[in-house]
C-alpha cells in the first residue's frame, strides 16, 4: 500500500488531536506504521491548528512537504482555505461547513459564498458536510470530528487504510465513547449515499 | 492528558508520543527521580512519568519551582547514587546554567540525564536556541534521537553511558520529537534505584578553586576518552556505499530527512549515508573515516550548524578536502524546522540533479490570521479590560512590563498591555530598570503565579530595597495554564496529585516588604477597579505595590464545575435592551459575544462558560442569565488552585 498523506485541521478545542490520534491508533490496529505530528502550546488556545499524519512503511520524517498531502480533512472553512497550500493535485478535501471567526475585533472574515466559490475553483475535490450542525443536534458539539471521520472512511482513499470497527476499537477508552461512536456511523452513512 | 500508554505490556506495541517514550526508558531503567519545571515542548515527560509514579509508587517524581531547583534537585540525587533525569524546554537550561556547568566538573555517580526539548520554528517559545551548544560549552556529551521512532532506545542509551562515565549528559530532543506521536515497542520495567548514599569527598563536591583546578585537567582528559569513546557507540551508524564520493550526514531529526529525501531521489542506493545520534563531542575518528576519499559531504541537522562546523574543523586538521556543504553555504536554511521538501531540493541543487519542489494549490483570497486569544472566560480578560478603564480615569502614561504565560496574549488588541516581553521574570527585573530611568510614566509589571514563583521574587525583592516604584500585578489563576495546568507552590496539590502546603504570594509579598499588597477577584471588574486604583497611586507616590487579581483559570474552574455537578449559567443577550455600542464584542473581546448583522451583539450558548464577567461591561443591562446564578459557580471561579480528586 502506498504512503498516505493526511492533514487534520480546523480550531483549537475542535478535537484535532483526539481526530488525529483515533487515525493512529486504528492505523496501528491495522499493522500501519503512523507519524503523527501534533500541535500543542500556544496554538491551542483558540489558534489554529494543524496536525500532521503520515501512514506508510518507508515514512521517516514526520512533516508532509507542502503540495503533497492526500487528504484534508477539516473542522473549519477558513482553516481549509488557510492549508490549501499543502493539497496535491490530486487531494481530496472533507471539510466541516462550520465558520467561526476570529475573535479579534474588526476582523473581516471571507462569506461562505466566497469560500466555496474558492474552494471549487481549486479544481480539488472537495466534499462539504454540516458536521457541526449534526453534532450539536446529538447533543455535543464535539464530535463533529467523528462525523467527519466517518464519512472520510466511507467516501475517501482513507477506508483502505482503516474501517469503521477499527476505529470503534480505538474507541473503547475515550470518555462519552456511546455518543462518538453514533457520530462516527453517522458520518459513515452519509458518505455511503454520497 | 492520560498516559496509559506509558505502563503498556513488555514487547507490546503501542501509540506513543515522543515523550511517552522518553519516560518509559526512564522507567525501563529503573531511575529513581525525574523532575522538571514545565514548558513546551518538554511537559508531557514529567507528566508521563508522574502518571506511572502514581501507579507504580515510583519513582520520585516533582514540579520544583524552577529550572535550576529542578535541574539541582536531579544533579544532588545522582550525586547520591540514585539514577535521575530533569526536563525542560530550552530555555530553562539558561535558568539552570549553572549547575550545569560544575555538574560536568564534579561528576556523578549515576546517571544524571538532563533533558533539553528545543523548539526550533518558536511555536510556543520566544527564541530559537540550540542547545548542543551546551554540550560544547559546558563538556557534556549530546544524544539526539532521530524522531519519536528512536526516543526510547537512545533515552535508554543515555542513561546508561552516564551512569558509565559517571559524567551528565544532554538528551537534545526538538518539537518534532517531543511531540511526534508513532509506533513504539516497549520493553520490560526495570526494578528502580530510589535510595542512594552520600559519599564524602571534599576534593570532588567542593569546587573550591583549588579542587576545581584539578577537576578541569582531569574534565579535558575525561572528554578526549568520550571523544574517542563514541566513534563506536553503535548509535552512529552508516548505510549505503562505502565507496560512494557523496556523503550525507544526518544528525538527529535530520537524519530522518535526509533519509527520506534520498529515497524519493532514488539516491539510497549511490549515496553514502551517515546518522549521527551522539552529536556532541563529534565522534572524530568514525567522522575522519567516513570523510576519506569523499568530493562532497552534506549535513542536514536542525537548529544552528553545530555539527557542520565540528566536521570542518575535523577536516582540517586531517586536512582532507571533501567539500563540505551545510547550513553555511546557503543550501539548508539556517532559521526554523527543517522541511522534507527544502531537504530534497538541497540535495538534488548540491549534486546538480533536476528536482522541482511540486507546486502547490494557490488561492486569491484574504485569509484572516487565527492568532491565539484568552479563552471565553479567562479571568484575564476582566482584570486587562478593568485595568485599562483605571489607566484611562487616572491619564497616566504607563509602560506594561509583560512576561510569558495565557496573559501574553492581551498584548493584542483591543488590550495592547504587554510592552515587553523577553523571559519568565522579565516583567519585574525589566520594570526596575524601567522605573529608574522613565520620568513620565509609571511601570506596571505584569506577571503568572508560576512565573512569580519561578522567577519574579529577587526581582520584587531587589525592587523594594533599591526603591523602585512600580505596580506589580500578579495575575493568580492557580495554575501553570499556558503549558497545561501544572500544579506551581500555591496550586495546593503537588505532581502526584497528593495535597501541599499552599505558599501564598501574599505572604511572600509582606515579607519581601512590598508597601501594599492588595488582593481582587478578577472576575469582578468593579472590585479589579478599585484595588488598581489603589494600587497605582502608591506607585505614582514613590511606592511598590502589589495587586494581586485572583481567579481561577476558567478551563480548571469548568473541570470542577463538572466534578461537583455545579451548573454554570448560560447568558443572553435582551435585544431590546442592546444598543450596538460594540463594547462587549470590541472592547471586551470575548470570543463567546458575537456581532450580529445589525451590529447589535449576540451571545454562542456554546461557547459562553458562565463566567458572569461581562454581566459588568454592558452599559445598559442587556447581558443576563436566565436562571438564578448558583453561588457554589461563583466561589469555583474566586478561589484558585486545584482539589485532589
Ligand atoms: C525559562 C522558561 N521556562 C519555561 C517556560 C515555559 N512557560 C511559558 S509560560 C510559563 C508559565 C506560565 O504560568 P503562569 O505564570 O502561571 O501564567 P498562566 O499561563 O497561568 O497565565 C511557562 C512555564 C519559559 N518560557 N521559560
Ligand atoms: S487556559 Fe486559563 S489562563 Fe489560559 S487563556 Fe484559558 S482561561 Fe485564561
Amino acid at each position: 500500500m502506498s504512503n498516505l498523506n493526511i492533514l487534520v485541521v480546523g480550531v483549537g478545542g475542535q478535537g484535532i488531536l483526539t481526530l488525529s490520534r483515533i487515525i493512529g491508533e486504528s492505523a496501528l490496529r491495522r499493522g500501519l506504521k503512523v507519524l503523527i505530528a501534533e500541535t500543542h502550546g500556544l496554538s491551542q488556545r483558540g489558534g489554529s491548528v494543524i496536525v500532521h499524519v503520515r501512514i506508510g512503511d518507508d515514512i521517516e520524517a514526520p512533516l508532509i512537504p507542502l503540495g503533497e498531502c492526500d487528504l484534508m480533512l477539516s473542522l473549519e472553512l477558513v482553516e481549509t482555505l488557510r492549508y490549501l497550500n499543502y493539497m496535491g493535485n490530486n487531494g481530496v478535501i472533507v471539510s466541516d461547513t462550520l465558520i467561526l471567526r476570529p475573535p479579534i475585533p474588526r476582523v473581516k472574515i471571507p462569506s461562505y459564498e466566497e469560500i466555496i466559490t474558492t474552494l471549487k475553483n481549486t479544481g480539488l475535490e472537495v466534499h462539504l458536510l454540516d458536521a457541526s450542525l449534526e453534532a450539536d443536534r446529538l447533543g455535543d458539539i464535539r464530535v463533529a470530528n467523528m462525523i467527519i471521520l466517518g464519512y472520510a472512511i466511507s467516501s475517501t482513499l482513507l477506508g483502505k487504510y482503516i474501517d469503521i470497527d477499527s476505529v470503534v476499537e480505538s474507541l473503547a477508552h475515550i470518555p462519552g465513547k456511546e455518543l462518538n461512536i453514533k457520530a462516527l456511523s453517522m458520518g459513515f452513512k452519509f458518505g455511503v449515499k454520497h | 492528558m492520560t498516559y496509559e500508554e506509558i505502563l503498556a505490556e513488555p514487547g507490546s506495541t503501542v501509540l506513543m508520543l515522543g515523550n511517552a517514550a522518553i519516560a518509559r526508558a526512564c522507567l525501563e531503567y529503573g531511575i529513581g527521580l525525574a523532575s522538571g519545571y514545565p514548558g513546551t515542548p518538554s511537559s508531557e515527560i514529567i507528566e508521563a512519568l508522574a502518571y506511572a509514579s502514581r501507579k507504580l509508587g515510583y519513582p520520585y517524581v516533582e514540579w520544583s519551582i524552577n529550572e535550576k531547583v529542578a535541574f539541582e534537585n536531579a544533579y544532588g540525587a545522582a550525586i547520591s547514587g540514585v539514577p535521575s533525569i530533569v526536563a525542560m524546554k530550552h530555555v530553562g537550561l539558561n535558568v539552570a546554567a549553572d549547575p550545569l556547568f560544575s555538574s560536568a566538573y564534579t561528576g556523578v555517580e549515576s546517571s544524571l540525564l538532563i533533558v533539553s526539548a528545543d523548539d526550533p520554528a518558536m511555536w510556543s517559545s520566544q527564541n530559537e536556541q540550540d542547545n548542543r551548544w551546551y554540550g560544547l560549552h559546558a563538556y557534556i556529551p549530546v544524544f539526539e534521537p532521530t524522531g519519536a521512532q528512536d526516543a526510547r532506545s537512545v533515552t535508554l542509551e543515555a542513561l546508561k553511558f552516564s551512569s558509565d562515565y559517571k559524567h551528565p549528559v544532554i538528551l537534545r530532543s526538538v518539537t518534532r520529537v517531543s511531540h511526534t506521536r508513532t509506533n513504539i515497542t516497549v520493553g520490560q520495567l526495570a526494578k528502580p534505584k530510589l535510595y542512594g548514599e552520600f559519599k564524602r569527598d571534599t576534593s570532588r563536591w567542593v569546587l573550591v578553586p583549588s579542587n576545581a583546578r584539578r577537576l578541569r585537567e582531569e574534565l579535558i582528559a575525561k572528554w578526549d576518552k568520550i571523544t574517542k569513546d563514541l566513534s563506536d557507540n553503535p548509535l552512529n551508524t552508516s548505510e549505503g556505499p562505502r565507496d560512494s564520493r557523496i556523503l550525507v550526514i544526518g544528525v538527529g531529526v535530520g537524519y530522518r530527512y535526509s533519509r527520506e529525501a534520498l529515497q524519493r531521489l532514488k539516491l539510497l542506493d549511490t549515496v553514502r549515508l551517515l546518522k549521527i545520534t551522539t552529536s556532541i563531542p563529534p565522534p572524530k575518528s568514525l567522522i575522519v573515516r567516513e570523510l576519506e576519499g569523499k568530493n562532497i559531504a552534506i549535513i542536514v541537522e536542525e537548529g544552528d550548524p553545530v555539527f557542520e562546523d565540528q566536521v570542518k574543523i575535523i577536516a582540517y586538521d586531517e586536512r582532507l578536502d571533501t567539500k563540505i556543504y551545510g547550513k553555511k553555504t546557503g543550501y539548508i536554511p539556517i532559521t526554523g524546522e527543517l522541511k522534507l521538501e527544502d531537504i530534497t531540493k538541497a540535495l538534488a541543487d548540491i549534486l546538480g540533479l533536476n528536482y522541482r519542489v511540486k507546486s502547490s494549490v494557490r488561492v486569491n483570497i484574504e485569509i484572516p490570521p487565527r492568532p491565539p486569544v484568552l479563552c471565553p472566560g479567562c479571568p484575564y480578560r476582566s482584570v486587562f479590560y478593568a485595568i485599562r478603564r483605571v489607566i484611562k480615569k487616572l491619564k497616566v502614561n504607563v509602560v506594561y512590563a509583560g512576561d510569558i504565560g495565557c496573559y501574553s496574549l492581551v498584548v493584542n488588541p483591543p488590550f495592547n498591555a504587554q510592552d515587553t516581553l523577553v523571559e519568565m521574570g522579565g516583567s519585574i527585573g525589566l520594570a526596575n530598570g524601567l522605573s529608574h530611568t522613565l520620568r513620565d510614566s509609571i511601570v506596571i509589571a505584569t506577571i503568572g503565579d508560576s512565573t512569580f514563583y519561578h522567577a519574579g521574587i529577587p526581582g520584587t525583592i531587589n525592587a523594594v530595597y533599591n526603591r523602585a516604584p512600580m505596580t506589580i500585578l500578579v495575575l493568580d489563576n492557580g495554575v501553570t495554564a499556558m503549558t497545561g495546568h501544572q500544579p506551581h507552590p500555591g496550586t495546593g496539590l503537588d505532581a502526584l496529585g497528593r495535597e501541599a502546603r499552599r505558599i501564598k504570594i501574599e505572604d511572600i509579598a509582606k515579607a519581601s516588604g512590598v508597601d501594599s499588597v492588595l488582593i481582587a477577584k478578577s472576575f469582578n471588574i468593579r472590585d479589579v477597579e478599585s484595588k488598581a486604583e489603589l494600587a497605582i497611586r502608591e506607585a505614582l507616590n514613590g511606592k511598590v505595590s502589589m495587586l494581586i487579581a485572583r481567579g481561577s483559570c476558567i478551563l480548571t474552574a469548568i473541570a470542577k464545575s463538572r466534578r461537583y455537578k455545579v451548573k454554570r449559567p448560560v447568558y443572553s443577550i435582551d435585544l431590546d435592551k442592546c444598543r450596538a455600542c460594540t463594547i462587549c464584542y470590541n472592547a471586551f473581546a470575548c470570543p463567546a459575544i458575537i456581532p450580529r448583522g445589525d451590529g447589535k451583539a449576540s451571545i454562542d450558548p456554546r461557547i459562553c462558560t458562565g463566567c458572569s464577567a461581562c454581566v459588568d461591561v454592558c452599559p445598559f443591562e442587556a447581558i443576563q442569565s436566565i436562571e438564578v446564578v448558583d453561588e457554589t459557580w461563583r466561589g469555583i471561579l474566586d478561589e484558585v488552585g486545584l482539589d485532589s480528586e
